[in-house]
C-alpha cells in the first residue's frame, strides 16, 4: 500500500483579539490508498479543522500555520487557491454534516450536481445531466431521472445526504472526506448511509476519511482509527487494535464510558471527570494529563510524541510514555 | 463525587460588550463625537459671547473670523452660537422622539409578539397602515392641521391664566415635532421587537421558565425582553441619527422647528438660498449634521458587533 | 406500585396553513392516542426517530403544549388542558430538562440568579436561606458555589446541563422529563450526566420520563421503554425484555441499526428501507406498514390494537404474535 495523503506537523491557530489560540498542535496522519481512516474525537478536538485545512476551506481567522500535507506529490498547504479549487472538486471529495443547509435551495438537485461536472470536468450540459442521473443512481436514490428534477426541500434528510455524497463523488475523487455526515440523521437512516459509503469505497476504490465523535459507528466502517484529543493525535491503530487493546488512557476511558446495548442497566458508567480544554487554554505538556488517571508530574513537561506500542501490531502507535513503559515492563 | 470548580474572575455580559466596543476605533470615535456635541449643546451657549437670537445688522453675512469663528448670517447672528443651540434642538428632538417611539414600539411589539392572537394581528395591521402612509405627508398633515388649533387654545389659556408657559411657541413646535415624528418612527421599533420576541419566546430557557410556573409578566420582563434588547440598542443608536436627519429635513421644509429657534435643518435651508455668495452658511450646519449622523451610525455598527460577537451565541 | 401519572388517549394535532395564500389547511398528527401509566420511582423511556412524537408527549404531559385530547392525571388529579394559573401548583412537582445546553439557560442571568428565581417565586426558602440553598443545589449536581456568579456563556455544555438539572431540582420536583437531555453532549460528558441523573434519582426518589433516540443510553438508564413511530406507541416493555426479545418489527429494525462498538460485528444488519413518512399525511392502518418487512393487507387497512403479549409487554401489531414469532425470524 502506498500513502495517498501524508500530513506532517500540521498546526492550526485561531486568530483572536487576545492573541492566537492553538486548536491543532502538530498532527501527523497518513491515509493509505484504498484505506478508510476514522478520525474520532470530541467537539473542539480539531478533527474537522484538520481536514478542512487540506482543501483550503478553513473559516475566517483560522489558519494552518505550520506543517505539510503531501497529496499526489504536492503540498496541499502550499497550493494557490485556484489549484486547491481544482483538487477539491476532482481529487478530494467532501461531505458535510448538515445535509439540510449544504444544498442550494433554489437549484434543482440534478443541476447542482451537473454544475460541478461542467466546471470541474469540462463536460457539456447534456453530458453532465446524464452523468448527474448516473451519480444519483450510484448513491441509491430511487427513480434518479425524476429526482434530478426535484428541489432540495422536496427531499428528506437522508435523501439530501445521498445527494451530497453524489456531489462529493462527482469528480471521481481518490479521497472522500466525510465530516460527521450522519450526525443529523436518524439511526435507521444513519445505518443506510454508512452501508452506502462502505459499498462505494470498495466499488470506486477510494480512500475514505470519516470524521466522527461516535466510536461505535466507526467500528464497522474504518480500517484504521486515529483518536484526537485537544488538537493532538493520542492513538493511531488498526481498528481491531483500538477495540481489543485500547492503550491510551483517553481511548480507554472513551470506550469504557460508552453505554452499550449489552451493558448492565442502571449501573454507573465509568466516566472521565472534567471537560476537554478550550482552544487557547490547553494545559502544558500532555493535554489529557489533568483528566488522566495515570498522570504523573512529568506529563506536564512535554507534549508526548506518537510511538509504537511494544508487543502490538507495529502500526499501533500511542502518545503516552507511561503506557509504553508499562507495556515494556 | 469530585466537584467541578471555577475561578473567581469577574465577568459580565455588558462588561464584555463594552470591552469589545472599546476596541472598535470607529465606534469609539463616534462615541467621542457624540459626547463632544452633547457637551457643546449643554454648556456651549453659556460659553459663547453671543446670543443665538441677538441680531447685529452691522456684521451681516461675515465669513469666519477671530470674533465670529464660523461667521455670521444675514441678520448678523453668530453662526457658531446658532449651531450650538441647534445642537440642543437636534438632541432634544432626537432623544424625545426616540424615547417616545421606543416606548410605544417596545410595549406594543413585545406584547403582540409574546401573546400573539388577535392583538398581535391588530398591532401588525396598524403598523402596516402607518408605514404605508408617506412619512412626509403624515408629518405635514399633522403639523398643518394641529398647529393652528393648538396655538389658539394656548393663546386662550394664556389670556385665562396669564401663565407665561402658554406663550412659549417653541414648546408647541417641540410637542408637534416629537409627536408627529414619534408617530412615524414607532412601527419600525414595534416590528423589530416583535420579531425578536417571536424568536426568543420559544427558546428552551423561556419554556423552562414556564415549566417553573413563573407568571407571564416575569417571563416577559426577565426572560424574553432582556434577550430581545440587543438589536433594539443598535436600532436606537441608528434611530437617534435618523431622527436628527428627519428633524432637519422637516425644519428644512418648514414643517419642523419654526425660526427663529435655530435648528440645523432651518439653518441649512437658509444657507441654501445664499450658498453661492456665502457658502459658510450652508457648509457649517450641513457638515455638523453629517458628522453627527455618521458618528451615530459608527456607534450603531460598533454596538452591533459588540453585542453579537461572531462565534458566540 | 402506584401510578404517579395516568395518561389516557393523549393526542396533539397541530393545525397548519399551506399554500401561497394560506388557503389550504392541514393537520399534523404529532401524537395520537397515547396511553401509559408512569409508576412512582421508575424511569420510563420513549425512543423513536425524529417526528415520532416522543418530545411532543413530554410537552403535552407537562401542559407546555396544550393537548388536543385525552387525559393526564397526576396523583389522581386531572391536569391536561389546565390554564397557567391552575397549573402553577403542579409545576413545582413536574419539571423538565432540555436538550440544547446552549439555549437552556437565560444568557442574561447568572447561574445563581437562575437557581434563585424558582425558589423565591414558589416561596421555598427565605432570602436569608437562599445562598445556602443555591450552594446545596450546585453541590447536588457536582459544582462548587463559585459557579453562582458565572454567566452561562462561560460554562461548557456539560456544566450548563448540570445547571439545568439543578434548576429543575430547585422546585423539589417528583417527576422530571429529560427531553434528549444528554444527546447534544460529548461522549465523555454524556456518561457524567447519565451518572448524575442516576444518583439524583436515588437520592430524591425521582421519577423520570427519559426521551432519547440513543438506544444504548436508554438501555442503560430505563426500567421500561416505549417505542414510538409517527405519533403512536408501537411497543412498551420492561427494558431487559424489550432489548432481549423485541417483538414489533420496527423495534427490531431500530435495534439492528444501532452501531455496535465492535469491528467484527456482522455487517449485514436487517435494514429498514425508505424513510419515515410525513406526519401530515400518515399512512392508513398501521403507520409502519410502508416500511414493514412483514406487512399484510390487514396492516394497510386497520389500525392495530394495543395488546399485551406477555404481562407488561405490549405491542401494536397485527402481524406479530408469540406463535408466529419464530416464523418471522425465519424470513429475515
Amino acid at each position: 500500500m502506498t500513502a495517498l495523503l501524508e500530513i506532517r506537523g500540521l498546526t492550526i491557530d485561531i486568530a483572536r483579539d487576545e492573541g492566537p489560540a492553538r486548536v491543532v498542535d502538530g498532527i501527523d496522519l497518513t491515509v493509505m490508498a484504498g484505506e478508510s481512516l476514522g478520525i474520532v474525537g470530541e467537539s473542539g478536538c480539531g478533527k474537522s479543522l484538520t481536514m478542512l485545512s487540506l482543501v483550503g476551506l478553513l473559516p475566517n481567522r483560522i489558519r494552518a500555520t505550520a506543517g505539510s500535507a503531501m497529496f499526489g506529490g504536492k503540498d496541499l498547504l502550499k497550493m494557490t487557491p485556484g489549484a486547491l479549487r481544482r483538487v477539491r472538486g476532482s481529487e478530494i471529495g467532501f461531505i458535510f454534516q448538515d445535509p439540510m443547509t449544504s444544498l442550494n435551495p433554489v437549484i434543482r438537485i440534478g443541476d447542482q450536481i451537473a454544475e460541478a461536472l461542467i466546471y470541474q470536468k469540462g463536460m457539456t450540459k447534456p453530458q453532465a445531466a446524464i452523468r448527474a442521473v448516473e451519480l444519483l443512481a450510484l448513491v441509491g436514490i430511487p427513480a434518479p431521472e425524476d429526482r434530478a428534477q426535484a428541489w432540495p426541500h422536496e427531499l428528506s434528510g437522508g435523501m439530501r445526504q445521498r445527494v451530497m455524497i453524489a456531489m462529493g463523488l462527482a469528480g471521481h475523487p481518490k479521497l472522500l472526506i466525510a465530516d460527521e455526515p450522519t450526525t443529523a440523521l436518524d439511526v435507521t437512516i444513519q445505518a443506510q448511509i454508512v452501508d452506502l459509503v462502505r459499498d462505494l469505497k470498495t466499488r470506486l476504490n477510494m480512500s475514505v476519511v470519516w470524521i466522527t465523535h461516535d466510536l461505535a459507528l466507526i467500528a464497522g466502517l474504518a480500517d484504521r482509527i486515529a483518536v484526537l484529543y485537544a488538537g493532538t493525535v493520542v492513538e493511531d491503530a488498526p481498528v481491531a487494535e483500538i477495540f481489543d487493546r485500547p492503550t491510551h488512557p483517553y481511548t480507554r476511558a472513551l470506550l469504557d464510558s460508552l453505554p452499550t446495548l449489552a451493558g448492565e442497566a442502571m449501573s454507573r458508567l465509568p466516566s472521565i471527570t472534567g471537560t476537554p480544554p478550550e482552544p487557547g487554554r490547553r494545559p502544558p505538556g500532555c493535554p489529557f494529563a489533568p483528566r488522566c488517571p495515570l498522570a504523573q508530574p512529568a506529563c506536564s513537561d512535554a507534549v508526548p510524541k506518537l510511538a509504537p506500542v511494544p508487543g502490538s501490531d507495529p502500526r499501533h502507535r500511542v502518545a503516552c510514555p507511561i503506557v509504553i513503559e508499562r507495556a515494556v515492563a | 463525587m469530585t466537584m467541578i470548580d471555577t475561578d473567581d474572575r469577574p465577568s459580565g455580559l455588558w462588561r464584555d460588550a463594552w470591552r469589545r466596543l472599546r476596541r472598535n476605533r470607529l465606534a469609539v470615535a463616534g462615541l467621542f463625537i457624540i459626547f463632544g456635541v452633547v457637551l457643546v449643546a449643554v454648556i456651549g451657549p453659556w460659553l459663547s459671547p453671543y446670543d443665538f437670537l441677538s441680531q447685529n445688522l452691522d456684521v451681516r453675512n461675515q465669513p469666519p473670523s477671530a470674533s465670529h469663528w464660523l461667521g455670521t448670517d444675514d441678520l448678523g447672528r453668530d453662526v457658531l452660537a446658532r449651531l450650538m443651540f441647534g445642537a440642543r434642538t437636534a438632541f432634544l428632538v432626537a432623544i424625545g422622539v426616540t424615547v417616545t417611539a421606543v416606548f410605544i414600539g417596545v410595549s406594543l411589539g413585545a406584547v403582540a409578539g409574546f401573546f400573539g392572537g388577535p392583538f398581535d394581528r391588530f398591532v401588525m395591521w396598524f403598523t402596516d397602515i402607518t408605514m404605508s402612509v408617506p412619512q412626509l405627508l403624515l408629518v405635514v398633515v399633522i403639523n398643518a392641521s394641529l398647529k393652528q388649533p393648538i396655538s389658539q387654545w394656548m393663546e386662550a389659556r394664556y389670556i385665562e391664566t396669564l401663565n407665561p408657559i402658554y406663550r412659549n411657541s417653541t414648546l408647541i413646535d417641540f410637542v408637534l415635532v416629537f409627536g408627529s415624528m414619534a408617530l412615524i418612527s414607532w412601527p419600525a421599533y414595534a416590528r423589530l421587537v416583535r420579531a425578536q420576541v417571536l424568536s426568543v419566546r420559544n427558546r428552551p430557557y423561556v419554556t423552562a421558565a414556564r415549566a417553573l410556573g413563573l407568571t407571564n409578566r416575569i417571563i416577559l420582563t426577565r426572560y424574553v425582553l432582556p434577550n430581545a434588547m440587543g438589536p433594539l440598542i443598535v436600532a436606537v443608536s441608528a434611530g437617534l441619527g435618523t431622527a436628527m436627519v428627519l428633524e432637519s429635513a422637516f425644519s428644512f421644509l418648514g414643517v419642523g422647528v419654526t425660526p427663529p429657534t435655530p435648528s440645523w435643518g432651518n439653518m441649512i435651508s437658509d444657507g441654501l438660498r445664499v450658498w453661492t455668495n456665502y457658502p459658510h452658511l450652508l457648509v457649517a450646519p450641513a457638515a455638523v449634521l453629517a458628522v453627527v449622523t455618521v458618528a451615530f451610525n459608527f456607534l450603531g455598527d460598533g454596538l452591533n458587533d459588540a453585542l453579537n460577537p461572531k462565534g458566540q451565541k | 406500585m402506584t401510578a404517579l401519572l395516568e395518561i389516557r388517549g393523549l393526542s396533539k394535532h397541530f393545525g397548519l396553513t399551506l399554500g401561497a395564500f394560506g388557503d389550504r389547511a392541514a393537520t399534523v398528527r404529532a401524537l395520537d392516542d397515547f396511553s401509559v401509566d408512569i409508576i412512582e420511582g421508575e424511569t420510563l423511556s420513549l425512543v423513536g426517530e425524529s417526528g415520532c412524537g416522543k418530545s411532543t408527549t413530554g410537552f403535552c404531559i407537562l401542559n407546555l403544549h396544550q393537548p388536543s385530547g385525552g387525559s393526564v392525571k397526576y396523583k389522581g388529579q386531572e391536569i391536561a388542558g389546565l390554564d397557567e394559573a391552575a397549573m402553577r401548583p403542579f409545576r413545582r412537582d413536574l419539571q423538565i430538562v432540555f436538550q440544547d445546553p446552549y439555549s437552556t439557560l437565560n444568557p442574561r442571568m447568572t447561574i445563581g440568579e437562575a437557581l434563585s428565581e424558582p425558589i423565591l417565586f414558589h416561596g421555598l426558602a427565605s432570602r436569608a436561606e437562599l445562598p445556602a440553598r443555591v450552594t446545596d443545589l450546585l453541590a447536588d449536581v457536582g459544582m462548587t458555589p463559585r459557579f453562582a456568579n458565572r454567566y452561562p456563556h462561560e460554562l461548557s455544555g456539560g456544566q450548563r446541563q448540570r445547571v439545568a438539572i439543578a434548576r429543575a431540582l430547585a422546585c423539589q420536583p417528583r417527576f422530571i422529563v429529560c427531553d434528549e437531555a444528554i444527546s447534544a453532549l460529548d461522549v465523555s460528558v454524556q456518561a457524567q450526566i447519565l451518572n448524575l441523573l442516576l444518583d439524583l434519582r436515588e437520592k430524591y426518589g425521582l421519577t423520570y420520563l427519559f426521551i432519547a433516540h440513543d438506544l444504548a443510553v436508554v438501555r442503560h438508564i430505563s426500567n421500561r421503554v416505549g417505542v414510538m413511530y409517527l405519533g403512536r406507541l408501537t411497543e412498551l416493555a420492561p427494558a431487559g425484555d424489550l432489548f432481549a426479545r423485541p417483538l414489533h418489527p420496527y423495534t427490531r429494525a431500530l435495534l439492528s441499526a444501532v452501531p455496535k462498538p465492535d469491528p467484527r460485528a456482522p455487517v449485514n444488519r436487517q435494514r429498514l428501507t425508505g424513510e419515515v413518512p410525513s406526519p401530515l399525511n400518515p399512512p392508513a392502518g398501521c403507520r409502519f406498514h410502508t416500511r414493514c418487512p412483514i406487512a399484510r393487507d390487514r396492516c394497510r387497512a386497520e389500525v392495530p390494537e394495543w395488546r399485551a403479549v406477555t404481562p407488561g409487554h405490549h405491542i401494536a401489531c397485527h402481524a406479530v404474535s408469540r406463535a408466529d414469532k419464530t416464523n418471522w425470524e425465519g424470513q429475515s
